[in-house]
């Protein structure tokens, strides 16, 4: 009725994220699966070895795994405000016509649609990749490892997710929709209704638009962030990998975090220049350039960027050295790790190129916002 | 002074084209109030955008002030705009995060004006100059959207259906407010609307209809904005 299947499946931002963390999840527990079943199998000088590889399996699985759930499940939930906001009368007319809020909710389900696909991809995938993962885990003295299809781990990672994701979706709606339909006809939004924020001494106008856009929109900093985080913490990492387990391992690593990052900066930026195109028109109209208007809408996001970078190194080098120092303690191939200061200044210097290039391009998109489209609607 | 000669505008949707200004020639001289009066869909908006730069005619020439707007490049329509133009709209277009101050200064930074305060004190929002958009009525939305305009001090100000969201008393008080301003400071103003009555209160009334002008006059006395029909 209010989401269309095709809405559903415009979240292509989710699916990625969801076929990344079922792809890990998926060889690394069916790694672990079948692992246990050879035990009794494993020499005992390879019992350390044969331990650690299945404490890591479990530990990677949890901390990527969880980890892009959590991202899927703050993804989805902005997913639908963006789409509440951006259908509010729409919605509105719906309710003033009668239909309740619950009905009005449950077309939503369609959200769970993406997660299905994104899982589905991501499971096959992994599947696809296990006899690669199994023959990079082998060591000296594990027994060869059975590859087995977990059916429990199909019903995990893409049912389950599926339903659980579309349940979510119209949860959030339900609850976002208890607005009164008056509200939503008018276009009402939960940003103009804060008190305004009182700067101490006076700044600039495009200074001032700069902070009040960075601080009115929170959830877009986050993302900003978040995608900085993935760039900086997956390609540090995924050098470390090549160097400490293997070059697949770093790969897959690497992959995984171009991947999310980009995707997650082409979702900020996105949503950015969406929620502040009549900003952009307004200004447009005044005579403002798409230099100044790009400066004020998303200068601000050079600091939020900045923090996930940082934040990103700290939180990379912390989880390699928890799992050389913790997780493979007492395995003697394991090489020694330290912080990889040449690959943080090539990586640093890539961030600030493409994050940079991104700016100029979504600059020069919200440069064509017209005042003229606004007033159409 | 405004001149614009057989302007021709159409909108393409897909694989069909509407043709909404069809050889429109108008004259507007300085320090006039013009009333563009049509129908919906007669495309006196369009012309209002094509008059103040904010979209280029398909066909036709424009010169504004000796400038010739048809002959300039996006920059040079931006900068035009910047320096000669202020708007006010129907939806009045505010900037919701930011305060009634806020939005004022959107249009006073780009004149450098340093006075804006004044400006809200004129409308009569002082007190609520800290105040963001959601907090105020309509009419008052739309005097910040007056002041907004005002504060870049433009030579040319296009109003697009001022008080076509408000109520009588309200609407009323904003077009007497405009017309006073608009004397003493002298800008030329060009608003469009549908409301007949609202022509008695302008030098000029082009009326349009669908994408002509059908009929240019002069009033000889301008009526004020509470001696009008509503």
């Amino acid at each position: 009725m209010t989401v269309s299947l095709k809405d559903g499946l415009k979240l292509v931002g989710i699916s990625i994220i969801c076929a990344c963390a079922v792809f890990v999840c998926t060889f690394f527990l069916s790694y672990y699966l079948d692992a246990l079943s050879v035990r009794e199998k494993v020499a005992e000088e390879a019992i350390p070895l044969y331990e650690s590889q299945l404490l890591s399996s479990k530990l990677t699985c949890l901390i990527s795994g969880l980890c892009l759930v959590l991202v899927c499940v703050v993804l989805l939930l902005f997913y639908v405000k963006l789409y509440l906001d951006g259908h509010a009368k729409q919605i509105g007319i719906l309710k003033a016509l009668g239909y309740a809020n619950g009905k009005i909710a449950l077309g939503f389900w369609v959200f769970g649609l993406s997660v299905l696909l994104g899982c589905a991809v991501g499971f096959g995938g992994g599947y696809a990749m296990t006899p690669v993962i199994y023959h990079q885990m082998d060591g000296k003295g594990l027994p060869e490892i059975p590859i087995t299809f977990h059916w429990e781990l199909f019903v995990c990672f893409v049912i389950l997710p599926a339903f659980l994701f579309a349940a979510l979706a119209v949860l959030y709606a339900y609850i976002k929709l208890r607005l009164p339909a008056s509200e939503l006809l008018r276009g009402k939004t939960e940003l103009a209704k804060g008190k305004a924020h009182i700067a101490k001494k006076e700044r600039p106008f495009l200074r001032e638009l700069f902070w009040e856009t960075l601080r009115t929109r929170k959830a877009l900093a986050f993302f900003v962030a978040f995608a900085c985080f993935c760039f900086s913490a997956m390609l540090q990492m995924s050098v470390s990998m090549m160097d400490l387990a293997s070059a697949t391992m770093g790969g897959i690593v690497l992959g995984i975090g171009v991947l999310l990052a980009v995707m997650s900066l082409l979702l900020a930026f996105t949503a950015i220049t969406a929620s502040n195109e009549k900003t952009v028109a307004v200004m447009r109209a005044n005579g403002y350039t798409p230099v100044q208007c790009g400066g004020a809408v998303l200068g601000g996001y050079h600091i939020p960027a900045a923090v996930g970078f940082a934040v990103g190194t700290v939180y990379q080098y912390g989880i390699l050295r928890l799992m050389v120092d913790l997780v493979f303690k007492g395995v003697e191939e394991m090489k020694a790790y330290s912080f990889d200061v040449e690959t943080f200044f090539i990586v640093l210097a890539a961030f600030i190129v493409l994050f940079e290039l991104a700016v100029c391009a979504f600059t020069y998109k919200m440069g064509k916002a017209s005042i003229r489209k606004l007033t159409a609607e | 002074m405004i001149v614009a000669e057989n302007i021709t505008k159409s909108y393409t949707n897909g694989k069909t084209v509407t043709p909404v200004l069809k050889d429109v020639s108008l004259q507007i001289n300085d320090g006039e109030f013009v009333v563009i009066l049509g129908a919906s869909g007669s495309g006196k908006s369009t012309l209002l955008s094509v008059l103040s730069g904010l979209e280029k005619a398909d066909g036709g020439k424009i010169t504004v002030g000796g400038e010739e707007l048809s002959e300039m490049t996006d920059k040079q329509l931006t900068d035009f705009r910047k320096r000669t133009v202020g708007f006010v709209f129907q939806q009045y277009f505010l900037l919701p995060h930011l305060t009634v101050e806020g939005n004022v200064k959107l249009g006073a930074n780009l004149a450098n004006n340093q006075d804006y305060a004044k400006i809200i004190e004129a409308v009569g929002l002082g007190e609520k100059s800290r105040r963001r958009p959601a907090e105020l009525s309509g009419g008052e939305q739309q005097r910040v959207s007056i002041a907004r305009a005002l504060a870049k001090k433009p030579s040319l100000l296009f109003l697009d259906e001022p008080t076509g969201a408000l109520d009588e008393e309200t609407g009323r008080g904003i077009l007497d407010y405009l017309t006073k301003l608009q004397t003493e400071l002298k800008f030329t103003a060009v608003m469009v609307t549908h409301n007949p009555f609202i022509a008695d209160m302008a030098d000029t009334v082009i009326k349009m209809n669908s994408g002509r002008i059908a009929e240019t006059y002069k009033n000889k006395t301008r009526k004020t904005a509470y001696e009008i029909g509503w």
